[in-house]
């Protein structure tokens, strides 16, 4: 095919969201040569680029396979890319409210952000593994960088060369696998790698599969590839830290669920293996939050068991029914919800004498700032999956899943870590409604009216997904599940 | 107007008190929000009193049912509707709920206003899991309860409060979380058996070829549940704490309607879903019914603590209320002791509560429970004694009084399928009035030894105002039964006689008829539709 005939009205337009944050990233690198370091510009600068983008997902017409190949524009990554975007736009409002304002909203800090999300956006929509992989180093590099260098400290670099090590091992060994699939394949493709009629060798593939998956699960931070969380999570600034939590979250399930049918087909080996992975995660992870006395390392360990808890349906994904995917679809919003809201709460509460909460530290909370408290609770009640937060519905559609294909001793780890985990969330419950305050009090972030408002928003979606509308949901990601189930 | 609250009146009930629950919390001053909650309690017992009025006691049928799509792609349906089984219990709801209001008009505590938007939404949740025709609508509303209920005893509660309410959740997520469980099994096999996708209990019912141990094993899991909330023997021993340390308003609630959740669920869930099952397991329900019945009462014996002491009571009493349900007789129900059980639920609601409320009362004067404190009330308080003496009447089962026709009820129906069974459980009517005179005795007569307590103030005008209507209430129930029980009678019957193949057919509220279609796609593939 010549390749002329491929940069085309359509080509533009469904690469248009690569495009414009890339240019907007290169953009700012210019600010510091016009002697532009004004916070509120870059602040600015970095919510249109954001804004811009997400709009921009949306002119795309059919779905559309670009440069052989190489960009896949379907609804899978539109719904990757709206969700990074959206969490990232949530996420700088949050930052711009907050006393971390000033460091973030440095041009150098700010490209890197942007950067991280051109990755991210990148990566949702990858079908070839040069792609991948480009788009997994770019957001990679630009999150450890975030990690460390966003907010300096002995913790924060400690956190962030960890990270960095692990996730250089991670990326590795990821990329050892792309390399023995495209022996067994010779192919990039993430899609129809195991149907294709040129495999020239099984113990490749199977070594090239186990790679991949290792790499992905170690980025999902499951048991027992989970040890850079905990010190990545705490050491970082609690926006970059809900940053890590959500975004990163999204782009590697998506990958994951396009590479289902990889799973589907080597089930024998995979079903175990994550079951295993699924199990540890979520009785190690609940187990090991329950010992935390550090808000954000504790929210670490449940992210874990929250991971472990996708891979339930992950583990019947081998029947690649619709359902499955909806399913995980929807525990994975849900999920981003309740961290977005948790993790803005906490942003709203620290102070320089306090950048890392304690559960101590919220001791009668209720008492000074009941709208915080509110808003934590209900956080941590659709964590702990109970009605009528959101939380609930993703626990019931997994289990749903698990229990139809008689995964049982799944759904019995999954409903203990639940009761589990109940502990421990609640324990921040009953510190910030039924303890007396502690002695210092905390001071709430002075202009916070944005950010309450944003808060109260995901309050309000969290109980909504849970009542109201979990059923639309449902069908607005049915076609998603659909394309994805019935994909050769 | 009529006509549309007519055909939407379980909706209202249900979100009436959800509705004012949010509104409690605008007003800034106390006053407007308490009446704004006074408001919503008192329109919703008016439309409870008249789902009363309009309910058709001629027949076992589901009345007012209203139906709609919630989760389509699982079937989920948003399904509500009365029949005589939950009919009674969401009239004693409605009407506890507006008494607890009125108790706590004068309250000085802490965030006063959140507590009533608290009670409001315990009280939406419990209609909501009374009139709940769908699984998981039904378990949304049954978790529902959890939340405001565990707010209320950890934030108004006594010195041990976080214990109590700690456990208090724990146990029962636990039993719940096994129900989920359970109920997805039942929603899959449903789904292999019938071939789509539904969560109505109306057509889980139609359930017929499900192996012995699977229903042995799902029967087990709702029990489990269940008998965490009743609580049944073994798994009692997170009340007494939850019920100490609870607020006044929130024992009331607790003992009044909370508890009745776990006997309402055996009888809408556990039983007709798994008949079978009952048929093994209740002779085991019965013995535990039993141990209830008399360790709750020796351990009510055993208090000091008035409150703890009443706490003890439920579980004697609500061991009745067990063992009159799950009493079978060839292959049926018995339902002598099945209408005793309903019966009974009502009765505790309201006597038990009754209790709560008095000692409440003695509380908020002398800041303590403790029966040795008090002595000789009776010249001292003489209205105050007047209602105690009613209500112990009540709760011990005299002649006369609620608690005699539901509890004589239960022991005919056990007697004829357990003697031994009915006869170990008359003792705990026995023991009944051992400790709940011997609790009288100690706070009423004798000579004042405190002279604190000669001068406490007898029953105010608020206070007159909640405990009467109960008071009362448990008179006419002993004189008049039969006006309560004809409302339950032909699903009772129903439910007995039909225990092996329980279905239930489906009248719509008038405006919903179409609607009404959908809650029932199996029965309209049956014809059962008129």
């Amino acid at each position: 095919m010549n390749m002329a005939a491929e940069f085309t009205t359509e080509f533009y337009l469904a690469a248009l969201p690569v495009l414009i944050l890339a240019s907007m990233c290169v953009g700012i690198l210019f600010f510091p040569a016009f002697k532009i370091s004004n916070p509120n510009v870059v602040f600015y600068y970095v919510l249109a680029a954001i804004g811009l983008t997400a709009v921009s997902v949306f002119a795309r017409g059919e779905d559309a396979s670009l440069l052989g190949g190489a960009y896949l524009a379907d609804s899978l990554s539109g719904l990757g890319q709206i969700l990074v975007l959206a969490i990232a736009f949530v996420i700088a409002v949050l930052i711009g409210e907050t006393n971390f304002r000033g460091q973030f909203f440095r041009t150098e800090i700010a490209a890197t952000f942007l950067k991280t999300l051109l990755g991210m956006i990148v990566m949702v929509a990858s079908e070839d593994f040069i792609t991948l992989f480009v788009g997994l180093e770019l957001s990679s590099i630009g999150v450890y960088i975030l990690v460390g260098y966003a907010k300096p400290s002995r913790a924060s670099l400690e956190g962030a060369v960890k990270y960095f090590v692990m996730g250089s091992v991670a990326s590795a060994v990821l990329l050892l696998g792309f390399a023995f699939l495209y022996i067994a394949t010779g192919s990039l493709q993430l899609r129809g790698m195991v149907n294709g009629s040129e495999i020239v060798s099984d113990l490749w593939l199977q070594f090239g599969f186990f790679f991949l998956l290792v790499g992905l699960l170690f980025k999902l931070a499951l048991m027992p590839f989970h040890s850079w969380a905990p010190d990545a999570y705490e050491s970082a600034p609690t926006g970059i830290t809900a940053f890590l939590a959500t975004a990163m979250k999204v782009v590697i399930m998506v990958v994951v669920l396009r590479i289902t049918e990889g799973i589907a087909f080597f089930e024998d080996q995979w079903a175990p293996t994550l079951l295993v992975v699924s199990s540890l995660s979520i009785i190690a992870g609940n187990v090991m939050a329950l010992a935390q006395s550090s808000i954000k390392r504790m929210l670490a360990y449940s992210s874990i068991a929250h991971s472990g808890y996708m891979a339930i349906a992950l583990c019947a994904i081998g029947y690649r029914a619709g359902f499955t995917y909806q399913s995980i679809l929807f525990y994975l919003l849900g999920y981003i919800l309740t961290s977005l809201l948790a993790f803005g709460t906490l942003m709203w509460l620290e102070d320089e004498e306090h950048p890392n909460l304690h559960v101590d530290d919220l001791s009668g909370l209720v008492t000074r700032h009941p709208w915080a408290a509110l808003s934590m609770a209900v956080a941590m009640f659709s964590f702990a999956g109970l009605p009528p937060a959101v939380g609930f519905f993703g626990k019931f559609f997994v289990f749903n899943v698990a229990l139809k294909e008689g995964l049982y001793t799944l759904v019995f780890i999954g409903v203990g870590g639940s009761l589990v985990s109940l502990f421990y969330y609640l324990r921040v419950i009953v510190h910030m409604y039924m303890y007396p305050p502690s002695g210092e009090q905390l001071k709430v972030q002075p202009h916070s009216m944005r950010l309450g408002s944003l808060l109260a928003a995901s309050c309000v979606a969290i109980v909504l997904l849970g009542t109201v509308l979990p059923g639309k949901t449902l069908e607005l990601l049915r076609p998603i599940a659909m394309s994805l189930a019935s994909d050769p | 107007m009529i006509e549309w609250i007519d055909s939407h009146i379980l909706s209202l009930i249900i979100f009436m008190p959800l509705l004012s629950s949010g509104m409690v919390l605008v007003p800034s001053d106390k006053y407007k929000a308490q009446w704004l909650a006074m408001g919503g309690a008192l329109i919703t017992f008016l439309l409870s009193a008249r789902v009363w009025g309009i309910f058709d006691s001629s027949t076992a049928t589901l009345q007012l049912v209203e139906a709609y799509h919630w989760i389509p792609d699982l079937g989920i349906r948003y399904i509500v509707g009365v029949d005589g089984l939950n009919l009674l219990l969401l009239v004693l709801t409605t009407f506890l709920t507006p008494l607890v209001l009125v108790s706590v008009w004068n309250w000085q505590q802490k965030y006063y206003k959140s507590f009533l938007s608290l009670l409001l939404l315990l009280e939406a949740g419990m209609i909501g899991a009374l009139l709940a025709f769908d699984m998981v609508f039904f378990y949304i509303f049954w978790e529902v309860m959890l939340i405001p209920m565990y707010f209320i005893i950890g934030i108004w509660g006594g010195a041990n409060k976080i214990y109590a309410t700690t456990k208090f959740v724990i146990y029962t997520v636990f039993g719940s979380l096994i129900m989920l469980v359970a109920a997805i099994s039942i929603y899959i096999l449903h789904f292999e058996e019938a071939g789509f996708y539904s969560t109505s209990l109306l057509d889980l019912y139609y359930i017929s070829n499900m192996g012995a141990n699977t229903q042995a094993l799902l029967f087990a899991a709702f029990a489990l549940a269940f008998a965490i909330k009743v609580p049944i023997f073994p798994f009692h021993t997170w009340l007494p704490h939850a019920h100490t340390e609870a607020p006044t308003g929130g024992s009331v609630l607790l003992a009044g309607v909370l508890l009745k959740m776990g006997t309402y669920g055996f009888i809408r869930f556990a039983i007709p879903l798994f008949p079978e099952a009952l048929l093994l397991f209740s002779p085991y329900l019965l013995g535990l019914g039993v141990i209830g019945i008399i360790y709750g009462a020796l351990m009510a014996w055993m208090q000091r603590d008035a409150k703890r002491l009443v706490a003890y009571s439920s579980v004697s009493h609500l061991g009745f209320v067990v063992i009159g349900s799950v009493a079978i007789l060839n292959n049926r129900l018995s339902e002598e002791a099945l209408t005793g059980a309903l019966y009974q639920m009502i009765n505790h609601g309201i006597s038990t509560g009754a209790l709560f409320f008095l000692v409440g009362m003695l509380y908020e004067r002398r800041h303590t429970r403790m029966l040795a404190d008090f002595g000789g009330l009776a010249k001292v308080m003489p209205w105050f004694s007047v209602c105690l003496i009613v209500a112990t009447l009540g709760s011990i089962g005299l002649p006369g009084t609620g608690g005699f026709v539901g509890e004589f009820l239960i022991l005919i129906g056990v007697f004829k399928v357990n003697s031994a069974a009915a006869i170990l459980a008359s003792t705990g009517v026995v023991l009944g009035a051992v400790y709940m005179l011997s609790l009288c005795l100690d706070v009423l007569f004798g000579p004042v030894t405190n002279p604190e307590n000669s001068k406490l103030r007898d029953i105010g005008a608020t206070e007159k105002l909640y405990i009467f209507p109960l008071s009362a209430l448990i008179v006419v129930m002993g004189l008049f039964p039969n006006y309560f029980l004809a409302k339950s009678r032909e699903s009772i019957r129903h439910l007995s006689h039909h225990l092996m193949d329980y279905r239930l057919t489906v009248r719509a509220s008038q405006a919903s008829k179409d609607t009404a279609l959908l809650a029932t796609s199996r029965s309209r593939q049956h014809g059962d539709l008129p």
